[in-house]
């Protein structure tokens, strides 16, 4: 874990080092990896990965509207929009 | 008449006695929040409209125990049209559209929601130093850390000011808090309770669960809180009993298993003996002990800060500035404003981990770190499978130890991620498990954790409540009074 690893990694995760954190950073994830790679002594040959404790299907049903429009409401949460869209800079010049 | 430190159970007597008006007791809650200000336990207040309904609840009381009993909601929880921060700046100013499942269950049972509590942010953090809205005070001592990340919730339970409070679990978030506030907190089965409307940390970790001073009260919160929703895909479609039913049957002939690779000679001498003189008293009551072995048990810290981390980098990529939250001022372009949103609106304990997951999920790192957490995981699992082929629940302590002062974890984030060593392995095996106060260490509340199998919440119910009714840790007050 080098400092352009972590400025990868935090490019990727849209967060900004500075010079005030980069180093403590660097080094915190560094330690964390180390502590995590206490993994690598796990024997997992032909082990099936468990992503939810439940290994149940996920729930479906029947493809039909049941909310209301609500986009005032939800535009109005925004930090900026119109009657319409949320707003952003400008992105096609 | 006083109503701190009194039970939902005495409490909902009161009212039905007419011995207080729902008025007077939500009236006399804010009091109490009011002379414990310091504690820093609550985020946002719901005054006003706490009083509206117990005005009307003492026009139209709901038949239920829980009609008119304040409750404090941990503030990762939405509420509609009441501010929700996840102790976060990102979500300082938030105020959902909606409430929570949870949220609504509680208050449809007549629950009055008073306020919503302090958290470490994003409920990341074992001290609930890492809120944005400050540290959090233990009412066991000035500077002690209430536990996180529902250290409010656990304070404000502790303090007496509510009889009740909602809590979340990803690695010990529930449990963590009680322990070192000396109350009783659940963590019920992965699914149990809908996470729609909970702010999602770890998805296959998170649930929501109950936290008060007994194990009675916290089953009558759990048959309120549980329903099957189909807005919450993982919502279990399971019966749900009735919780408080097996809680008064014995436990003689039952048993406990003592996992053999939970090293306690590391634990200071003094946590050994509570934890000793717990098993003694469970002795006495007729349950035997089992050995059990628990293999993989000692990777599940380094299995929690992958997995942990990994959906968190991925759930908290939506506080992007856009649609809700905070947004920077003045963006250049839209990544000035993606990029400055969220590194001025997370902390750095967020950062970190989303860092970490960034990280390993990144491509060349996703077999050796994620696929491999998620094997490990299921051994951990299975681990747990065979030991509950032979014993009803398992027991351990909750936590390393007693309340520790603010700051004094130092810098290292490692020594933090170990304070919930006994506490992970239930999360990343989906399972029950509780904290009950079994003793003191120094005059500071411990706690005792018992696990559950699979949709077994009754049965470590059960245990709670039998340890409850023959011993007093759980009726002393910081104040060092014992609660009538």
């Amino acid at each position: 874990m080098d400092k352009k690893t972590v400025a990868t990694i935090a490019y990727l995760s849209r967060i900004a080092l500075n010079e005030g954190n980069e180093e403590k950073i660097t080094s915190d994830l560094e330690n964390i990896i180390k502590f995590v790679d206490q993994l690598d002594a796990a024997r997992v040959d032909g082990v099936e990965p468990l992503s939810n404790p439940l290994e149940k299907k996920a729930h479906t049903r029947e493809d039909k509207v049941t909310a209301e429009n609500r986009k005032d409401t939800f535009l109005e949460r925004s930090p900026r929009s119109n009657e319409d869209y949320f707003l952003v800079p400008r992105v096609v010049e | 008449m006083s109503i701190q430190y009194k039970s939902i159970k005495d409490l909902s007597n009161m009212l039905l006695k007419r011995d207080i008006s729902h008025e007077e007791l939500i009236k006399e809650t804010f009091s109490l929040i009011e002379s414990n200000i310091d504690l820093n336990a609550f985020i946002t207040l719901n005054k006003d409209s706490a009083i509206e309904k117990a005005i009307s609840l003492d026009n139209n009381k709901v038949e239920s125990t829980l009609s008119g009993i304040p409750i404090a909601q941990k503030d990762l929880f939405c509420t509609k049209d009441l501010r929700t921060t996840c102790g976060s700046n990102m979500l300082s100013s938030f105020v959902p559209p909606y409430s929570a499942t949870v949220i609504t269950n509680l208050e449809n049972a007549g629950c009055i929601s008073v306020g919503k509590t302090n958290m470490d942010e994003f409920a990341m953090g074992s001290s609930n130093e890492t809120s944005f809205f400050g540290n959090v005070e233990n009412p066991w001592g000035k500077n002690l850390v209430p536990g996180g990340s529902s250290g409010g919730s656990a304070s404000a339970v502790s303090s007496g000011i509510v009889p009740a409070a909602t809590g979340t679990d990803t690695g010990g978030s529930i449990r963590q808090p009680a322990s070192l506030c000396g109350i009783t907190g659940l963590k019920p089965t992965y699914g149990r309770i809908s996470r729609w409307g909970m702010i999602a940390f770890a998805s296959s970790l998170d649930q929501a669960g109950p936290m008060a001073r007994t194990a009675e009260d916290c089953a009558i919160l759990l048959n309120h809180m549980c329903s099957h929703d189909l807005k919450d895909t993982t919502s279990l479609d399971e019966p749900i009993p009735d919780f408080t039913e097996d809680l008064d049957k014995p436990i003689k002939g039952m048993k406990i298993g003592i996992v053999k690779e939970f090293d306690l000679s590391k634990l200071d001498n003094d946590v050994v003996k509570v934890f000793e003189d717990s098993k003694n008293h469970y002795e006495s009551m007729g349950a035997e002990f089992v050995e059990i072995s628990l293999p993989n048990i000692s990777l599940s810290v380094p299995t929690y800060y992958v997995v942990a981390p990994a959906e968190c980098s991925s759930n908290l990529s939506r506080f992007d500035g856009v649609k809700f939250g905070t947004r920077c001022d003045d963006p250049k372009n839209l990544e000035d404003l993606y990029i400055r949103t969220r590194s001025e609106g997370f902390g750095d304990e967020v950062k970190r981990r989303i860092l970490i997951g960034s990280y390993v999920l990144s491509a060349g790192f996703y077999d050796a770190y994620y696929k491999k957490a998620q094997q490990v995981r299921r051994l951990i699992k299975n681990d747990f499978d065979n030991a509950f082929s032979q014993v009803d629940v398992i027991m351990s302590p909750t936590t390393r130890g007693a309340a520790f002062e603010a700051g004094s974890k130092g810098s290292d984030p490692i020594q933090m991620y170990l304070e919930d060593l006994f506490t992970i392995p239930a999360n990343l095996a989906g399972l029950p498990a509780l904290s009950l106060p079994n003793g003191f260490v120094n005059n500071k509340p411990i706690g005792l954790q018992l696990i559950g199998n699979f949709l077994e919440e009754s049965k470590i119910l059960q245990f709670a409540h039998n340890f409850q009714k023959t011993s007093d840790f759980h009726l002393k007050t910081p104040r060092g009074e014992n609660i009538s």
